[in-house]
């Protein structure tokens, strides 16, 4: 962006316009599929979608918590579910070399996945 | 390629000195494809090769750029490209009515973005405490006991969905708040929300050009308003976001 363009701005320039490349650095968040990688690179895609859709429950489970709507009893079974989701989930993103960023896909202007 | 549909007649004095002067991708000339009187601007690209990096896409903006300088237009997604001037025309003939309807929504109006960032990581800190006191007189309420591991999982997963929450409703309440400055300027505006961690609103605002120094005025106000917040006001831009056609 040409410094022309900026019409007001306060904070630190250098350190927003740092903020503002990371967001359109879309490179590792890319799916690379070749022969070489066709497991990892499928791992990936899969793996982010379970993480989506466990984030999702975890999040819905978390709203009927905050809601009083569940049993003590409920929220001691449902705290083992979401624990156990969660270590699983670990463990495959260790078995398949990816971190947490890996799995949060970059949607360009819609910003990231997760 | 096309760049931009202006409103404007091929024969426009003006536009054929703006054209004379710029050369588009692979330095060819420029070149203007009219239906009544709206004109596309256009230039020759090689069939194969064409490099579609970051160079060519900001060398495509300042031309759209020094166009919008001189006239009312509608920016067209960079490599749009159609075989022929004939196609052009007749895509304008088909698309008349609705590209005329754009050129009249952003006539004599502005795109301007604000980025509005902040510190989350302060502001969580904030929202963490009054979570976890909150989980607190909640815990030993409704259990009365000893919490188990899964409990105090499902309690530390809560504060997060409360921090989460409460900036969520931080944000849309300064949403709010801008889009009621805003009314006064009478701004169409777009807004999207964290779109990373730092980058907490993305604001988007289409107004009548003279209206410019009041909408600088407003973000100064809001910066005095927020002084936590940073602000990055840009512009003036064509009306990228504004612009509503499904070419057919």
């Amino acid at each position: 962006m040409s410094e022309n363009k900026i019409l007001f701005s306060t904070g630190n320039l250098e350190g927003l316009a740092k903020d503002i490349g990371k967001m359109t650095d879309t490179e590792g968040s890319k799916l690379k599929l070749s022969p070489d990688n066709a497991d990892s690179g499928l791992a990936k895609l899969v793996l982010t979608l379970i993480e989506l859709i466990r984030k999702l429950v975890e999040k819905q489970a978390m709203r009927r918590v905050d809601g009083g709507s569940l049993t003590d009893e409920e929220i001691e079974r449902l705290g083992e579910t979401l624990m156990k989701l969660e270590m699983k989930m670990e463990e495959l993103k260790k078995h398949f070399n990816l971190t947490d960023r890996d799995l949060n896909i970059n949607l360009g202007p819609l910003g990231d996945l997760m | 390629m096309i760049y931009s549909i202006i409103k404007a007649s091929e024969e426009h004095a003006q536009l054929i000195a703006v054209l004379s002067g710029m050369h588009g991708i692979s330095n060819a000339d420029f070149l203007a494809v009219s239906y009544d009187d709206i004109t596309a601007v256009v230039c020759d690209v090689p069939k194969v090769g064409m490099v579609t990096d970051r160079s060519a896409t900001m060398d495509y903006a300042s031309v759209v750029d020094s166009l919008f300088k001189d006239f009312t237009l509608l920016p067209v997604r960079f490599g749009s490209v159609m075989e022929s001037d004939d196609e052009i025309r007749k895509m304008l003939q088909k698309n008349y009515k609705e590209i005329k309807n754009n050129l009249l929504k952003v006539e004599g109006k502005l795109e301007f973005g604000l980025k509005v960032f902040c510190d989350t990581l302060k502001l969580q800190a904030r929202f963490e405490d009054n979570s976890k006191a909150e989980i607190n007189v909640a815990a030993t309420t409704v259990s009365g006991q000893n919490n188990s591991i899964f409990k105090d999982y499902v309690n530390k997963k809560l504060i997060e969905y409360r921090i989460e929450e409460s900036l969520l409703s931080y944000v849309n309440s300064l949403i709010q708040k801008i889009s009621d400055c805003c009314t006064g300027i009478k701004a169409i505006s777009k807004f999207k929300k964290m779109l990373s961690p730092t980058n907490i609103i993305d604001a988007l605002f289409l107004i009548d050009k003279e209206m410019t120094n009041q909408l600088i005025r407003l973000v100064k106000d809001l910066k005095t308003r927020y002084p936590d917040l940073n602000f990055i006001l840009t512009g003036p831009w064509p009306p990228y976001n504004f612009v509503d056609i499904t070419i057919s």
